[in-house]
């Protein structure tokens, strides 16, 4: 933290990329609220301050640091000089420190006990929670072994309106030949969210109850449509010793095998559409690369998180493997994409912000000409269906693997 | 802690979701480790911040303090101690919501912006209509705005694109009184093209050499001159700084120059400039270069003893890089030309590095908006310089060798990071009349020797400044500038005048502006403090005279 030199770049996309004044900022929190400490730098700074004592959290404080998407762009932009800065790690332990020292968000509570009580993020029945598989024919990993165990993940399994993407996923998977089963009603939340609200007892009795569920699945693959599923998963997993006994994909990344492997093989379909990288299967959805002991100024870049190994290519190869589809990009992509505004618990706690956030993104996507905005996130999907909704904003908001279902003359089946 | 009454002020004066004065957040302001010569880590936390929208909104604020006794500082980015507060009395008044580029008059060739416009967007902005714009040393982090109004100004295209006091056009000040004050062209309600008028030309009142670091009201617009960009609306450019792919544009190339000996780099300087070629021009030694890309290998080449470095040095010795920028590949092949022969007889060698695909890629961009500076950060953690002035290339040339003297027996005595050498940072303007070089050190801030550095590196600096007639820019320092003043036509008393003049209450937090300080003279050993009163005595008796 007290590498910190302030030098604001954790609040504009990198300047070798800035290609416009409208689309140069990167940090929906700072740009929303103002005060330096809104931004990752400035919560470093807090954090510094509370540690030595000059300070104290205060409600006031907390929602600070909770009014945050969580979306790494802060740390992303940092790293493009420095090694010494993990500003997400310590966005972490300020949540941590908030949830330790009781300095808690109301509706941060409410869902963590809904969590605690119906094992997903939108307080739903349990019973309910495999019903959007319904009639897609999927084993049952509670029962029976299979090859590809997949996670929808809370928002997918029970958000109707997406329902057609995570069905269009599976369909897609057992039309490239997986054998494909789900844990249905037994599947529990990934914990990743509960982790990054600070959350981290409740967390881990997630984490572990994954890890028993994969290891009895006898699964080779973890195959989820979640891009926080896929960053949990990938990093928070490992960051807290949970370590998964199997390969864990994007269902992007193995679509993308699939139609290069020829498995499936898209039709022609007319259309514009630009791509919106979710923080979570990007930035934040790089791998964990262990800790790095000693003074982190000779820390190896191998062992830094830069952001540039996320998953970027894969989304935008099956997109250009749809003849007639057009993709046109943004000005903030990959790793200095702008947020959806549903992370790190905006949606739950802020909702005017998170959709504010959202509106921005599809400002940005009208510019580029796109009829479609498309992506692979749950979150983002609703995010943006919100924002767009309360906006007006003519942009269709479709998901990546409905459109390559829709490509691949393929039918999820209609709503269950 | 503000009273009561002069928050509720504020609130009503900008909305209470524009006003904090919550600790915490407050502390975010107070960590200022950079330039933060006293050695501290956390400037003064202020009394409050706030963050107004619109000229009107700074007014309200103005007179809020104005009536409660308080004093204000603005900032703009606030990169730098110079940005925080200096005591617990000052409303910090943060610009982040004017952060509009107002007008890019394509035909006039400038733009007007609002202080939270940074250096990297608006010159995005410039690059899609063929223009460019002036970026100060600092980065595109930087405000162009505060450059131009308030701090120093120069930067690695000054060759080009001159400094930010030159660059300043109509300016729109709220003075420490709350009133208004145009200067320039928008003076009169004639648009913003220029500086001097028509309307009240008071550029030098305004800004003088170095800015008044916030001590003298708030800038709230300025028009800046912009000039040709030879180069596409955009350039690619992916990863970080140093796996960056991004490829340097046609017509553009850039040259590694080394001499024989020190006076020759200068001449080819002064050459280059009576030419009136380049786009970029920085001196930086090779050792350095390596130190930024690679910290890890650093330290090992130090502790071999330096001789592989020695020998970089040497071997490409008195070095600045420079970028050449053609409209076509007719004029750059003939930039090209001038060049080689520029550099032959002055006897040296340019190397085109442009040739070099690794170096290309990673200075390619880097140079063009001067995104690398932050790597000077990697190895130490931290950084100073001897913030020196503007002066004849040859006098900023020799000013090098003095500092470095005081430099290394810092190093050697553990107070400050080896680097290997003499780490100048040397850019010029004024058809390279003109040069500004600061000698870098490297020092970690972690570390409390380093620290105790800092303060007694400053007081001998000044006295080798004293006796080379030379006046540094850190004279906002209130201690050096306590110790020169007297010595340079009494110029802190004239800054005084002007500043009462313009500020009856007193508003302004003026520490860097024109406030004194002693040294602490118990620490300072009694042989420079010897050396200082000799000094004194001579030029104040030659002044006098
Ligand atoms: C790493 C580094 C390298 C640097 N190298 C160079 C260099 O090569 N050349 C050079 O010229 N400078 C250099 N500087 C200093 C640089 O000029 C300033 O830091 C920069 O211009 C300030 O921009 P900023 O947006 O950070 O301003 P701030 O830090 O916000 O402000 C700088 C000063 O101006 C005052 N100020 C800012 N805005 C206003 C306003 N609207 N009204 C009134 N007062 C205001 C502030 O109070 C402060 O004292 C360097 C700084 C850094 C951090
Ligand atoms: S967190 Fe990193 S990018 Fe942000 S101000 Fe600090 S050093 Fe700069
Ligand atoms: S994680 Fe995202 S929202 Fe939070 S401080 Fe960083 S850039 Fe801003």
């Amino acid at each position: 933290m007290m590498s910190c030199v302030r030098c604001s770049s954790c609040k504009w996309i990198p300047f070798n990329q800035m290609k416009s004044a409208r689309f140069a900022k990167n940090c929906p929190s700072i740009a929303r609220h103002g005060f330096h400490s809104y931004s990752g730098s400035g919560r470093v700074n807090m954090g510094l301050s509370l540690l030595e004592g000059r300070s104290e959290l205060t409600e006031k404080v907390s929602e600070v640091i909770y009014s945050c998407q969580m979306c790494g762009a802060c740390d992303t932009h940092c790293k493009v000089y420095r090694e010494v800065i993990d500003i997400n790690d310590v966005l972490l332990e300020l949540r941590a420190k908030c949830v330790e020292d009781g300095e808690l968000l109301l509706e941060h509570m409410a869902v963590i006990d809904a969590l605690k009580r119906e094992n997903n993020m939108l307080g739903e029945p349990k019973a309910a929670r495999g019903e959007w598989a319904r009639g897609l024919g999927l084993k049952d990993v509670n029962t029976e072994t299979v090859e590809v165990m997949f996670h929808a993940g809370c928002r997918f399994s029970y958000d109707r309106d997406l329902w057609p993407g995570v069905r269009g996923s599976v369909r897609l998977l057992q039309a490239a030949g997986f054998e494909v089963g789900t844990a249905g009603a037994e599947e529990s939340c990934c914990g990743g969210r509960a982790y990054e609200l600070g959350y981290r007892g409740e967390a881990r009795n997630f984490f572990e109850d994954m890890l028993a569920r994969v290891r009895s699945s006898g699964a080779k693959m973890l195959v989820t449509a979640c891009a926080d599923g896929y960053a949990a998963f990938k990093y928070l997993y490992p960051l807290e010793g949970v370590d998964l006994p199997v390969e864990v994909f994007h269902v992007t990344q193995v679509l993308e095998r699939a139609v290069s492997g020829g498995r499936l093989r898209p039709g022609r379909l007319p259309c514009k559409v630009t791509y919106h990288d979710p923080c979570h299967l990007g930035r934040m959805g790089e791998p964990f690369l262990g800790r790095w002991e000693g003074d982190k100024r000779l820390r190896l870049r191998s062992m830094s998180r830069t952001g540039k190994n996320g998953v970027y290519q894969p989304p935008r190869s099956v997109l250009g493997s749809i003849p007639g589809l057009e993709l046109v990009e943004m000005e903030r992509i990959k790793q200095y994409a702008w947020c959806c505004g549903a992370g790190g618990g905006v949606i739950d706690a802020f909702p005017e912000y998170a959709a504010w956030t959202a509106a921005e993104r599809l400002e940005e996507a009208a510019c580029t000409g796109a009829e479609a905005l498309v992506t692979s996130c749950p979150w983002c999907e609703r995010a943006f269906l919100d924002a767009a909704r309360e906006t007006g904003s003519p942009m269709a908001v479709r998901d990546l693997n409905e459109l390559l279902l829709e490509a691949c003359g393929e039918s999820e089946g209609g709503d269950p | 802690m503000i009273p009561e009454k002069a928050y509720a002020e504020l609130e009503k004066a900008i909305g209470a979701d524009n006003v904090t004065r919550e600790p915490a957040m407050l502390d975010s302001y107070s960590w200022q480790p950079f330039l933060n010569m006293s050695g501290e880590l956390w400037v003064a936390r202020p009394a409050a911040v706030v963050l107004p929208a619109s000229t009107e909104e700074v007014q309200e604020v103005v007179r809020a303090c104005n009536r409660n006794g308080l004093k204000l500082k603005a900032l703009s980015t606030g990169w730098g101690a110079q940005g925080g507060a200096s005591g617990d009395d000052t409303v910090l008044i943060d610009l982040r919501r004017m952060d509009r580029i107002i007008e890019i008059d394509e035909k006039n060739m400038y733009a007007v912006v609002e202080p939270y416009v940074c250096g990297g967007e608006l010159q995005a902005e410039c690059w899609k209509r063929g223009l460019n714009t002036h970026i100060v040393g600092a980065g595109p982090h930087a405000s162009p705005l505060a450059g131009a109004t308030s701090m120093h100004g120069c930067g690695n295209d000054s060759i080009s694109m001159s400094t930010s006091s030159r660059n300043v056009l109509g300016v729109e000040w709220v003075l420490p009184s709350g009133e208004v004050l145009r200067l320039g062209s928008p003076g009169s309600g004639a648009g913003w093209f220029c500086g001097d008028g028509p309307g009240p030309s008071l550029r030098s009142i305004m800004r003088g050499t170095s800015g008044a670091f916030g001590g003298f009201g708030v800038f709230t617009k300025v028009a800046l001159k912009l000039y040709h960009w030879p180069g596409p609306p955009t350039v690619e450019s992916e990863g970080t700084v140093l796996d960056s792919t991004g490829e340097l544009p046609e017509c553009m190339s850039f040259f590694n120059c080394s001499f024989a000996g020190e006076q020759d780099s200068v001449e080819a300087m002064y050459r280059i400039g009576e030419a009136e070629i380049g786009c970029i021009q920085v001196r930086m030694v090779t050792s350095e270069f390596i130190l930024l890309i690679m910290p890890h290998l650093f330290p090992k080449l130090v502790r071999k003893g330096g001789a592989i470095l020695e020998f970089l040095n040497e071997a490409m010795a008195s070095p600045f890089t420079i970028l050449l920028a053609g409209n076509s590949p007719g004029e750059l092949a003939y930039q090209e030309k001038v060049l080689h022969e520029i550099i032959r007889s002055c006897n040296g060698i340019a190397m085109d590095m442009s040739r070099i695909g690794p170096a290309r890629r990673l200075m390619g961009m880097n140079l063009l908006r001067c995104t690398i500076f932050p790597t000077v950060f990697r190895f130490g953690n931290m950084f100073a310089t001897n913030l020196d002035g503007n002066e004849a290339l040859d006098t900023q040339n020799a000013w090098t060798h003095t500092m470095e003297g005081y430099k290394s027996a810092y190093v050697r005595a553990g107070g400050l990071i080896d680097d290997g050498g003499e780490n100048p940072y040397m850019i010029n303007y004024e058809n390279n009349l003109y040069g500004h070089c600061e000698t870098i050190y490297l020092y970690d801030h972690r570390n409390r020797e380093h620290l105790e550095s800092l303060e007694p590196l400053g007081f001998d600096t000044t006295l080798a400044a004293i006796e080379q007639c030379n006046v540094p820019l850190a004279a906002f320092e209130p201690v050096t500038r306590k110790l020169m003043s007297p010595l340079a036509c009494d110029f802190n008393e004239w800054q005084k005048k002007i500043s009462a003049a313009f500020d009856q209450n007193g508003v302004s937090d003026t520490r860097l502006y024109t406030d004194e300080e002693d040294p602490d003279y118990d620490r300072i050993d009694p042989a420079k403090l010897e050396k200082l009163k000799e000094l004194q005595a001579r030029f104040r008796g030659k002044e006098r005279r």
